[in-house]
């Protein structure tokens, strides 16, 4: 493990403070190190949240997904997130990475873990990191349609992005 | 935007660095590029569209701005000049995001 792990850490960008680890890597994302980054003796329990990425938008075949983010601003937004739902939870830790650049069908695009004493907060808090995370972090998705251009993606309204021609 | 002084720059020659994310960044066909500073914030869409002609419509309208990794209000047409973009400036077109 040690060898992969030094050659996955080059692509990854990360920010740490107490109890909090967010993280943007072109690497696969790996659920056992995320919730090992929260794992706590004062916890009892861990919810983990893996985002997945679907083969279509509203009926229509998706190729292939791919993502870009402002990495200085989105680290900082999802600092900013992670702390602020640590506080409000009163949660042991949280650990969110966000992986860039094609993703394959299926495979996770997203891993967020929060530990807390008691599992009441921890699920609460869980959701409420993805959604701020979906509203707020400098991360952009252009889904690749088959037969088709691809389409920039906005969480906001959830509607069809803008075409693109140089796909 | 830089709380300190500009370095080698008297008030003209220098230039920001723009970035130009997701629909943004297919609209110019490029990532980022240099423009000349000093240059009023309220003038930068005008300055893009100018550039890239019908990008206010497409892009412009439904986007934020960040100066220096920070949100600013884009001024008014009838607002004063008083945010400059400054030499060495990071400014970014910010696209509505689709994380997760």
């Amino acid at each position: 493990m040690a060898s992969p792990q030094d050659g996955l850490r080059q692509e990854t960008d990360e920010l740490t403070s107490p109890g909090c680890y967010v993280a943007l890597t072109h690497a696969h994302l790996d659920a056992q190190a995320i919730m090992d980054r929260v794992r706590s003796p004062a916890a009892g329990a861990i919810v983990l949240f893996a985002g997945t990425t679907r083969d279509n938008f509203a009926g229509k075949a998706v190729k292939e997904l791919q993502y870009t983010a402002y990495n200085k601003l989105a680290l900082r937004t999802m600092m900013e997130i992670a702390q602020a739902v640590r506080a409000k939870h009163g949660l042991e830790g949280i650990a969110m990475i966000h992986r860039l650049g094609v993703v394959p069908i299926a495979e996770e695009s997203i891993l967020i873990a929060v530990s807390s004493p008691h599992r009441q907060a921890a699920w609460r808090a869980g959701e409420e990191a993805l959604e701020d995370c979906k509203a707020r972090v400098e991360v952009w998705k252009r889904e690749e349609f088959e037969g088709d251009h691809g389409v920039w993606r906005a969480n906001r309204d959830g509607i069809m992005g803008q075409k693109v021609d140089d796909a | 935007m830089t709380s300190h002084a500009p370095v080698k720059d008297d008030g003209g020659g220098g230039q920001f660095t723009i970035l130009y994310f997701a629909s943004a960044g297919s609209y110019t066909a490029k990532q980022v590029e240099t423009l000349p500073a000093p240059l009023p914030l309220s003038k930068l869409f005008a300055t893009l569209e100018a550039r890239y002609e019908g990008i206010g419509a497409s892009v412009l309208d439904h986007s934020l701005v960040t100066v220096n990794l920070t949100y600013v209000e884009m001024p008014g047409d009838d607002e004063s000049e008083a945010v400059i973009i400054q030499d060495g400036d990071e400014v970014a077109i910010i696209p509505p995001v689709s994380s997760g």
